[in-house]
């Protein structure tokens, strides 16, 4: 019996001593946990409530194909960001607003994105910018940018 | 009035010009420097319009980039990559020919009138209308790649060609 004891106590010490410093340090941080809970808890709700306030940008989805863009006029604010997606549904495309800087070139069949910012209001004209056949130049997209 | 360009003109020009195909045999062959001459005369002064109108683009890098991109996908087969001829195999083989776009020919036009050529084509040469085929935008885009073009051969031939 002694010597079962004494194996155990001698098992513990070595325990302590290889696995001594980790496990305090362990049962340290384990006992500061409930301390962090406010902390943690209050950045999550700043981060949920601040997403909600800006709201996520608006997403626009236009479809390209020979030969026209659909829809084939859309409205934003300035200073509102806002995804725009230009989908295929068949050859290749582009859509390109030379004065807002802003162009995207679609795959045939595919989907593709870009966030911006229309930076001044007014009327603008976007085109095809990938050669898509023979109406490629009459296709257009009106864009107005208001206040 | 010849400088209007109804059917009926059409047909007048083709009676004139049909005065020649029998001396040719309807086969594609240079013209004479009198036909020549006169014809030149005639697009630059009577039938190619749109003398005054401005170009809308700026004269700057993006523009020449723009253009240069637009005329590589859509014109190369035909004027080659530096608008040259370099590497098109019958540019001197069709009647008209091909007129090198660095010529006093083609840049002694207006900027405006090169327009027209772009959107209104040549006939009865093998220059294509091609306004709604390329947006108005990118037809200017390579009125400006057309008035700095590279030396000639600089850039090589077009690939459909040599591959």
């Amino acid at each position: 019996m002694t010597t079962a004891v004494r194996l155990m106590a001698t098992v513990k010490k070595m325990l302590n001593t290889t696995l001594g410093e980790p496990m305090k340090l362990r049962s340290r941080l384990l006992t500061k946990l409930p301390l962090l809970k406010f902390p943690l808890l209050l950045a999550l709700a700043i981060a949920f409530v601040s997403a909600h306030a800006q709201g996520a940008p608006k997403r626009i989805e236009v479809t390209a194909h020979r030969f026209n863009f659909s829809p084939a006029e859309i409205t934003l604010k300035k200073g509102e960001p806002v995804v725009l997606v230009l989908k295929s549904t068949d050859v290749a495309h582009g859509l390109r607003f030379r004065d807002l800087h802003v162009e995207l070139n679609v795959r045939a069949g595919s989907s593709t994105e870009v966030t911006f910012t229309p930076d001044k209001t007014g009327d603008f004209t976007g085109h095809c910018s990938v050669f898509c056949g023979s109406g490629h130049g009459s296709m257009a997209l009106k864009l107005h940018v208001t206040e | 009035m010849p400088w209007t360009r109804d059917s009926n003109t059409i047909a007048r020009i083709a009676l004139g010009l049909a005065a020649f195909a029998p001396l040719a045999g309807c086969k594609a062959s240079a013209p004479g420097k009198s036909e020549t001459r006169t014809i030149t005369f005639a697009k630059h002064h009577i039938f190619v319009g749109n003398k005054n109108q401005k170009n809308p683009l700026p004269n700057n890098a993006q523009t020449l980039v723009d253009g240069k991109e637009a005329f590589t996908h859509y014109c190369v087969a035909c004027h080659g990559l530096d608008g040259q001829n370099t590497g098109v195999p019958f540019a001197d083989r069709m009647a008209p020919p091909v007129p090198s776009l660095a010529s006093p020919e083609v840049q002694q036009y207006t900027d405006g009138q090169l327009k027209w050529i772009l959107d209104n084509g040549i006939w009865p040469s093998g220059m294509p209308a091609s306004k709604g085929t390329l947006s108005d935008e990118e037809l200017w885009s390579i009125v400006v790649f057309i008035r700095h073009l590279p030396p000639a051969g600089s850039l090589g031939e077009p690939e459909m060609y040599t591959h």
